[in-house]
């Protein structure tokens, strides 16, 4: 300023007038002196807002850190929380998984109960079924009770009311035949052979009726039977026959089983019997095996004997049915026909297996029983 | 009673209702080496009668021996032989039950009734007849028996 003013002095007016400029210069001076108390009360306006900036500034950081702290503290507390959230989450949806596994437990429990509900009318159908089999068995028991009696009977009536009157029959027929033999003529000596023979054939059959009917009435043992020392038995009581037809009967080692004995050794001496009786003009040679077949033995009657044609080998097994003229070999025709029943009445089975002339073997078998003991 | 004979002839009692079997009695009686008189009663009742000299058998001889059918009319022959072995005089003839059954019942009761001796008919006319004459020569032949008392 003054600068100007002393420029101002020197160039434009030329020629200055002192005292004007005296006083020029003490205004100059005067309004920078003014200017300069302005210029520092600037100056100290501006330092202490400057002063006070800064006091704003730190207070400010203060604040920011503070802040910052929340912030710290805020994202410390949300990780926290999310890890919450997340258990939360994780426990809700095992929850669920739980729920859902619950709802299977029942739905299968529900299946279960429904099974069980048919199941329950199932045993209950069955058990009317069953009770009703068991009416059924019952009726069936007292029937077959009925028809024991009837049969028993029936053998009461074959032995004794039915054999009375056929001993009147042969025992006159046969005085008849003692007493006036030659003395009538031929004929009645024909005629009265005829009725005496007819009446002990009747007789005879009286007798094999009598004893296929008794097999299955009354009381049987069943026990442990050695049938080797069966045969032995068969063997002797079939002595004079074996003799008689120089038969040669063998045997494999035979088993101990589980049966009757008496009934045991009917069939096999029937069967040996037969297989010496149905002979051809060779000496007959019969073999008598068993073998262990599954759970039953199998047991087989061998020979050399006449054979038989296949289409009579069922009709060998029925009572009185014969295949051969009397006159060569005698018999009522019970033979086998009780054997079949004996068989049968121990769970088993007979058949043959024979050609004509080429001799026969019977088989039966004879189921294994636990108790059985070897 | 003709001169010579030593004995009377032997009375025997049976009691048969089957005509045959009377008939065959009396002719294997015959052949048998014993004289002896036959006498034939139908049923229970009338043995019993003949026994105890009742009604038409009031002459009746007391037999020494008496054959007894089991299955008979009337009163059976099971029940005659326990009257007979409950009579204290009828108790010492012998009876020989002579009967178509072999069943093992009959027999045990027989002898639970004290008979003699239990005997089965046989089927063949050759062993009836050596039956009857078996019985004929053991009973009246060899065996001792009681004096005879008329009850």
């Amino acid at each position: 300023v003054i600068a100007v003013h002393a420029d101002n002095l020197t160039r434009d007016d030329g020629p200055v007038d002192a005292p004007s400029f005296a006083s020029a210069i003490l205004n100059i001076l005067d309004d920078s002196a003014l200017e300069t108390a302005r210029l520092a009360d600037t100056q100290r306006a501006i330092l202490n807002i400057l002063d006070d900036s800064a006091l704003e500034t730190a207070r400010l950081a203060d604040t920011q850190r503070a802040i910052l702290n929340i912030l710290e503290d805020v994202a410390g507390e949300t990780a926290r929380l999310e890890d919450t959230q997340r258990a939360v989450l994780n426990i809700l949806e095992d929850s669920a998984q739980e729920t859902a596994q619950l709802a299977e437990t029942q739905r299968a429990m529900l299946n279960i109960l429904e099974d069980v509900d048919v199941e329950r009318k199932k045993v209950e159908q069955a058990k009317a079924a069953a009770e009703a089999v068991s009416a059924d068995l019952s009726r069936q028991t007292q029937e077959l009770a009925r028809s024991n009696r009837d049969l028993e009977q029936f053998a009461y009536v074959a032995s004794h009311d039915l054999q009375e009157p056929l001993r009147m029959v042969s025992s006159f027929t046969e005085l008849l035949g003692r007493r006036y033999k030659g003395k009538l003529d031929a004929e009645a000596d024909e005629f009265i052979g005829f009725a005496v023979d007819a009446a002990a054939r009747m007789g005879s059959m009286i007798n094999d009726l009598l004893a296929y009917a008794r097999l299955g009435s009354g009381e049987r043992q069943v026990g442990s039977v050695n049938c080797r020392s069966v045969l032995a038995q068969v063997l002797v009581n079939l002595e004079a026959v074996i003799e008689e037809n120089r038969a040669q009967v063998t045997s494999d080692s035979l088993p101990t089983l589980t049966a009757n004995e008496t009934e045991l050794t009917q069939l096999l001496q029937n069967l040996v019997s037969n297989a010496i009786k149905f002979r051809t003009e060779r000496p007959p040679v019969v073999h008598v095996s068993a073998a262990r077949v599954g759970a039953e033995w199998r047991f087989a009657v061998r020979d050399s004997g006449i054979g038989i044609a296949p289409e009579h080998m069922d009709r060998i097994f029925v009572i009185f049915q014969r295949l051969n003229p009397r006159d060569r070999y005698s018999g009522t025709g019970i033979g086998l026909a009780i054997c079949k029943k004996i068989v049968e009445r121990h769970g088993g089975r007979i058949w043959v297996e024979s050609t004509c002339g080429g001799g026969s073997t019977f088989f039966f078998t004879i189921p294994e029983r636990e108790d059985a003991t070897r | 009673m003709t001169q010579g004979v030593e004995h009377a002839p032997v009375e025997i009692l049976l009691v048969e209702d089957n005509a045959g079997d009377v008939r065959l009695t009396r002719e294997a009686l015959r052949e048998g080496r014993v004289v002896c008189n036959l006498n034939v009663v139908v049923d229970g009742e009338a043995a019993l009668a003949f026994l105890r000299h009742e009604g038409p058998y009031a002459s009746a001889p007391v037999p020494e021996l008496i054959l007894l059918d089991l299955n008979l009319p009337r009163k059976d022959g099971r029940e005659v032989l326990a009257e007979i072995k409950e009579d204290p005089t009828l108790k010492r003839i012998p009876v020989v039950v002579l009967t178509t059954s072999n069943a093992e019942p009959d027999i045990l009761q027989a002898y639970n009734l004290h008979v003699n001796c239990y005997i089965t008919k046989p089927a063949k006319l050759d062993e009836f007849l050596s039956v009857v004459k078996s019985i004929d020569d053991f009973w009246l032949a060899l065996v001792k028996l009681p004096p005879k008392v008329r009850p």
